[in-house]
């Protein structure tokens, strides 16, 4: 009986001492930080990143068999060194290799000519420009606005004629004192503006600057 | 490196080398090259002068002083030719002559390493001798005398140069602006560009001109005006109240009066102010680095490049020459597209489709995002009918249009016949083919 | 006039039409007594003549440095200067250096990590999302 129970101690003493061994060759592994990525999620990111090829790529019963073009537009801004059809001189030799793709567009599908729509502050189609004012209108604006250029002001005379305060202002002047005194009264206005207000109007005109410069 | 004490081996290898290998010819330094061009050396020279001075007075830094302030001196009379025979090897009696004029004599250009290697790296041909080089290195401040200094070569060169880059923009872009014509040449041709092509050639510059420097160097002098040649234009009556009061010069009086640059043509400086100058203080070892000193340089380097064009035509000949500026001065990259700049590009967009009686041009809008947040994006196309003629995107509604109308404008204007045009002086080759005429444009929108 | 010229240079573009060798002078040090020099000597007198020969853009320049190693110092256009200690080498090893410092363009060394560099546009543009047909991904 105790020869067994010694034998059972020493089992167990082993068996813990082979555990000891076994943690300490395994500890090393565990604090491993490096990731792994397993076929799991591997074959996944695969399966997404496989893009098919462009359409025009693709050859199908319709495509011919010949070398041909394979007419796959860039999808970014256009340069500014391929010069536009319309700007071409009549007697470039581009306008005469374009002459196939002139034609297509003259009498295009209408589905497929469609423009985009105009800019919304700019006259349209249906709402053109009108110049129905006369000179003798124009001769009447200008008495009223040296008149009495506080009621008259630009706003009301572009509601009365029913034209642009652009309009107005490019037809009359105002007297030398209401200039002045408009003028004085914007320096007291910018005066309290405050730092940031005063820095984003700077911006806005060195953006402009810059935009003029092809910088932007 | 550790600083070389001469005083320890100078007199053991200056007496020793001329025997020991047939590659070391005598002296500290010797330069070697093909065997074309064999010479020596300037800092042969320059460093048995140093050698001298420390022995003469080793603590004493006066003596290095008076050396550098004096004016050129002749190495024979200071040096005692019977003192140290036996150390020092002789110096070379082209050197020394030189030393008596304001510019390196025409015979020691064949001696020069530097010169030797320019000739080599700028890949000249055998036909121009080593001379012509040398003398487009002489500025017209280090030696006033036109028969030894650049100017005549660097008038030919000026004239080459120009009507080269100006051939080629004309008939490549035909339908440039003049103003932006003007600084398209100058970004080729002007004096910043061939200042800057001059030190990529590896050209170096002598501290201080004088005869008795390498041929090699680059020489001008701080002290006096530089010559801007001038082959084009006037000086204007008003040039004088031009920057006072702000004067416009519209294009048309620019194409008559101005150089060839569109540049004002200024009056040649008064020699005896410049030698007022000279006189007041030590100029000629003024820091380099002052604006006036550095406009200078610039000009000296601009001249020396065109000084070797003009000797390329000198030697070789018309079609020489247009290669070499073709593959010298043209090769460089320019975006003319940063050129322009607008002040009201809708405008002038709508004046250039009226005169080509083009449909009225209209913006339409062909795409956006985020209109009510804080960045949005509008891309804006300019339309003359069905046809786009340009687009723009920006991040209000007007800059894009804006924008639109400036790449309209660029592309009517940076319109090019094609790369491998052909320009009038293709037709000076004999069985040359027919000229066919390039496109001329009716001129810039007003 | 509504269209105002912009100051711009041209900038270089080294081998499009010219190319210039960067490298413009190389020096030569050597030691008559160190044991180190002995390649180096041999390469000057056996090597350098006919390297020098075949590089007339370069200018060399052969001096002493006694009780030292011997070096070769390449100095570049960009006003750069490399050295290379070259002791205890044997004369083609020495040659090896040369030509390292005949290739060299004077820059600084710089990891490359795009296949191509160019000063060139792309010519397809920068990709937008607000152009071309779009792909259903």
């Amino acid at each position: 009986m105790e020869v067994q129970l010694q034998l059972s101690v020493r089992r167990a003493a082993a068996a813990s001492r082979s555990c000891q061994s076994s943690t300490s060759l395994l500890s090393p592994r565990i604090p491993s930080r490096q990731q792994i990525r397993h076929q799991a999620t591997s074959s996944r990111h695969k399966r997404a990143l496989r893009v098919p090829p462009h359409p025009s790529f693709i050859t199908s019963e319709s495509t011919p068999k010949t070398d041909h073009i394979i007419f796959n537009p860039p999808s970014s801004e256009p340069s500014i060194f391929s010069t536009p059809f319309k700007f071409l001189p009549k007697n470039d030799p581009r306008r005469r290799a374009n002459l196939p793709a002139l034609f297509s567009s003259l009498a295009p599908a209408p589905t497929t000519n469609k423009l985009p729509p105009l800019l919304p502050f700019l006259p349209t189609p249906e709402q053109p420009k009108v110049h129905h004012l006369k000179p003798e209108d124009i001769t009447e604006m200008r008495r009223l606005r040296a008149e009495d250029p506080v009621t008259n002001s630009v706003i009301a005379l572009s509601n009365k004629f029913g034209c642009s305060k652009t309009f107005v202002m490019m037809c009359c002047h105002a007297p030398k004192e209401h200039q002045e005194k408009h003028r004085e009264r914007l320096a007291g206005v910018r005066e309290r503006w405050g730092p940031t207000r005063t820095k984003a109007r700077e911006d806005r005109v060195r953006r402009k600057d810059m935009l003029l410069r092809g910088e932007l | 490196m550790k600083r070389i004490r001469l005083e320890r081996w100078s007199s053991q290898l200056l007496a020793a080398r001329p025997g020991a290998s047939p590659r070391a010819a005598p002296g500290a330094a010797t330069p070697l090259c093909s065997p074309s061009y064999r010479q020596t050396p300037k800092e042969l020279c320059l460093s048995r002068r140093r050698c001298q001075s420390t022995f003469a007075q080793p603590s004493d830094p006066i003596a290095e002083d008076e050396f550098l302030q004096s004016e050129p001196v002749d190495p024979a009379e200071t040096v005692d030719p019977t003192e140290n025979m036996s150390r020092f090897p002789p110096l070379d009696p082209t050197t020394a002559a030189s030393a008596r004029y304001p510019s390196p004599l025409p015979e020691r250009a064949l001696k020069s390493a530097k010169l030797a290697a320019l000739h080599a790296r700028l890949s000249l041909s055998e036909k121009i001798p080593l001379q012509t080089l040398a003398r487009a290195l002489v500025d017209s401040t280090a030696d006033k005398n036109r028969q030894f200094n650049n100017t005549n070569l660097a008038f030919l060169g000026h004239t080459l140069i120009n009507y080269h880059v100006s051939e080629y923009l004309m008939v490549r872009y035909p339908r440039l602006p003049m103003s932006i014509m003007y600084s398209a040449v100058a970004a080729y041709a002007g004096p910043d560009a061939l200042h800057t092509l001059a030190r990529q050639w590896g050209i170096e510059t002598a501290a201080v001109p004088g005869g008795e420097v390498d041929p090699g160097l680059l020489q001008f002098a701080t002290d006096k005006a530089p010559m801007v040649p001038t082959t084009f234009g006037s000086r204007r009556a008003e040039a004088d109240y031009l920057d006072k009061f702000k004067w416009r010069r519209g294009i048309n009086s620019r194409v008559v009066f101005d150089d060839d640059f569109g540049d004002v043509v200024q009056a040649a400086a008064p020699q005896d102010d410049a030698a007022a100058r000279s006189a007041d203080n030590n100029t000629a070892l003024k820091p380099y680095g002052t604006p006036e000193t550095r406009k200078i340089a610039e000009t000296a380097h601009a001249n020396a490049v065109r000084a070797v064009v003009g000797a390329v035509y000198a030697h070789c000949g018309r079609e020489a020459v247009k290669a070499f500026v073709r593959s010298h001065v043209l090769s460089r990259q320019l975006d003319l597209s940063r050129l322009f700049a607008f002040k009201m590009p809708t405008r002038e967009l709508s004046n250039l489709c009226a005169r080509e009686e083009f449909e009225k041009p209209v913006a339409r809008l062909l795409s956006e995002t985020g209109r009510r947040s804080r960045t949005p994006v509008f891309v804006v196309g300019i339309y003359s009918g069905k046809d786009k003629l340009g687009e723009g995107a920006g991040p209000n509604l007007d800059a894009a249009r804006w924008k639109a109308a400036m790449n309209a404008l660029k592309a009517w204007y940076l319109y090019s016949p094609g790369e491998d045009v052909r320009v009038p002086s293709d037709m000076l080759v004999e069985d040359a083919r027919p000229w066919e005429p390039a496109h001329i444009d009716i001129g810039e929108v007003i | 006039m509504t269209v105002v010229a912009l100051k711009q240079i041209s900038t270089a573009r080294n081998g499009v039409g010219a190319f210039i060798l960067q490298c413009k002078k190389m020096d030569f040090h050597y030691c008559d007594w160190a044991g180190s020099s002995k390649g180096m000597n041999g390469f000057i007198k056996s090597v350098l003549p006919r390297f020098a020969a075949a590089h007339p853009q370069i200018e060399f320049q052969v001096s002493p440095r006694p009780s030292k190693h011997p070096v070769i110092i390449g100095h570049y256009i960009n006003g750069k200067k490399k050295t290379i200690c070259v002791r205890n080498m044997e004369p083609l090893q020495v040659l090896k250096k040369a030509e390292l410092l005949r290739e060299a363009s004077g820059e600084k060394l710089k990891r490359t990590t795009k296949p191509v560099t160019s000063s060139n546009p792309s010519v397809r543009g920068i990709w937008s999302p607000f152009h071309g047909e779009g792909l259903k991904v």
